[in-house]
């Protein structure tokens, strides 16, 4: 049995706006969600920026619920809410062991972690928090989405570095096209701008060098002088739902999810290979059973690192051919930074919503071209009227799992695809 | 301020609950602390108090008034070496 996979919701809480419409409007624009960060400890940081979200927890959540949730799975809560009120799914009607939780997430309550180390080894304190374990564990989010919906069937976590939540979405869709679940909430969440976290990140000469006239603009893919990446919070997800299941309630259906890819380089733990991201990308396509002639636009990984950029812009070539030039190919993350697990998630959302509109976002402060970035990044101008039929979205990650995703426009006379 | 009124408005501070909400008859599970919760409230009467709470905090603490009796007992227990256990208490957080 194969069903096909609907997207029925969309929500997302990121640097740039609180609702997938805000995101996109923004992204459209060119506007960058980085900035200088303000939070504790940052003027000890090399590369004090990030690209934080904007939220009201305390307005949003009651405060013995707040001392539950780290900063992640509040995150999560906000957008998978909006993806199912997009959704307009209630679960009334749904048998809830059919419906379930994937979540992608790198470093999970490490908000909750970074200030209880904080308070034993720099501040001396013997007290832990109580609620330190629930609150710091990977697999919260996803917990506490299930809990708050009532969701009993599936609820994995996956942790794939900046491929998690891309992950999560591709295992989501595999689950309902194989008839197990019926509607799956899937996405990424991340909270990890603290100062424990830039440290390390930074330790790893990987971070942006901020722009000492204006910050927001440090984030640069595929330019020749980029520096790296900078680094986001948020949270993303979709509402998957097998097909019958959306028509036969009249849901809205942003588009079809028809494609998942998922390779492994086996080479090095962070050195991304042409091999690697090529093979995840083939792999997309036959799932969706396109050729390369179909994708109309690629959401690229793109991270602002010279290693990726240029492997990435090669990977593409290889499986494009001579067509690869011809395919606007953008990295948002020049505007709303890397969401390292939840990356993978709010680049998707991105990509539907690219794909419903006929609009693609640019790759902002690509100013000065990289021989080794020859393609059509969409520099510094969103492009709109475009007949958008399939869409891409790449995500790599530290330790080698790639993970590529392929949205299809929904064409009512195409009948069933499998 | 008494021992009662110290601990109602912890609650009405720190967990946004009203001063109606928190009579010494209230059910702390009712106004929403769980037994984890309740281990959290510990700590913020460690440090209003001056108190030290051992790990081992009773799990039969039901309504307000039976953490106000936890407290006296506490109080009790510890004030005669009052300065000496403040300051102890203090040098470690």
């Amino acid at each position: 049995m194969t069903c096909r996979v609907a997207i029925t919701g969309l929500g997302v809480i990121a640097p740039l706006g609180n609702s997938v419409d805000a995101l996109f409007t923004d992204l459209i624009a060119g506007r960058s969600g980085i900035r200088r960060l303000t939070s504790a400890r940052s003027e000890r940081l090399r590369s004090p920026i990030g690209a934080p979200a904007d939220f009201d927890s305390a307005a949003l959540f009651s405060p013995i619920r707040l001392r539950m949730l780290d900063r992640v799975s509040q995150l999560a809560l906000l957008a998978a809410g909006q993806a199912i009120a997009d959704a307009r799914l209630t679960f009334a009607s749904e048998s809830r062991e059919r419906c379930g939780v994937f979540v992608g997430t790198s470093m999970g309550g490490v908000v909750t972690t970074d200030e209880a180390y904080h308070s034993m080894y720099g501040e001396r304190s013997e007290r832990v928090q109580p609620l330190c374990v629930v609150a710091a564990m990977n697999n919260a989010p996803a917990a506490w989405i299930g809990i708050d919906h009532g969701l009993k069937g599936p609820n994995l976590t996956y942790s794939t570095a900046c491929s998690s939540s891309a992950v999560a979405l591709g295992e989501a869709a595999s689950r309902i096209r194989c008839g197990e679940v019926d509607v799956m909430l899937a996405g990424g969440a991340e909270a990890p701008l603290t100062y424990g976290v830039l440290r390390a990140w930074e330790a790893m000469r990987t971070l942006a060098t901020p722009d000492p006239i204006d910050p927001a603009t440090s984030c640069r893919p595929f330019s020749h002088n980029r520096s790296g990446l900078v680094i986001g919070e948020g949270a993303a997800f979709v509402v998957l739902e097998e097909w019958q299941h959306a028509r036969a309630r009249g849901a809205h259906i942003h588009a079809e999810f028809s494609g998942y890819g998922l390779t492994s380089d086996v080479a090095h733990i962070t050195r991304p290979t042409v091999e690697g991201q090529g093979t995840a990308m083939r792999a997309a396509l036959r799932s969706a059973q396109l050729d390369p002639g179909r994708i109309d636009y690629i959401n690229a990984h793109g991270t602002a690192t010279s290693q990726n950029d240029a492997v990435e812009t090669a990977a593409i070539k290889d499986v494009f051919g001579e067509r690869a030039r011809a395919i606007p190919v953008s990295s948002t993350k020049s505007m709303h930074g890397h969401l390292l697990g939840a990356a993978g998630a709010l680049e998707f959302v991105i990509s539907v919503v690219a794909l419903e509109r006929g609009t693609v976002p640019p790759t902002m402060h690509l100013n000065v071209p990289d021989p080794a970035c020859d393609l059509d990044y969409v520099p510094e101008h969103a492009r709109s009227g475009l007949p958008l039929r399939a869409v891409m979205s790449n995500s790599f990650a530290f330790g080698g799992t790639n993970a590529v995703l392929i949205a299809e426009a929904v064409d009512d006379a195409h009948g069933p695809r499998f | 301020m008494s021992t009662l009124q110290t601990l109602q408005d912890i609650l009405v501070r720190e967990y946004r609950l009203t001063h109606e909400q928190v009579g010494p008859e209230a059910v702390l599970s009712t106004l929403g602390l769980d037994s984890l919760s309740v281990l959290e409230l510990m700590f913020k009467i460690e440090d209003r108090f001056l108190l030290k709470i051992a790990d081992n905090t009773p799990t039969d603490l039901v309504t307000v008034s039976d953490v106000v009796r936890y407290i006296d007992g506490l109080l009790a227990l510890q004030a005669p070496v009052g300065t000496a256990a403040q300051t102890s208490v203090r040098a470690s957080m």
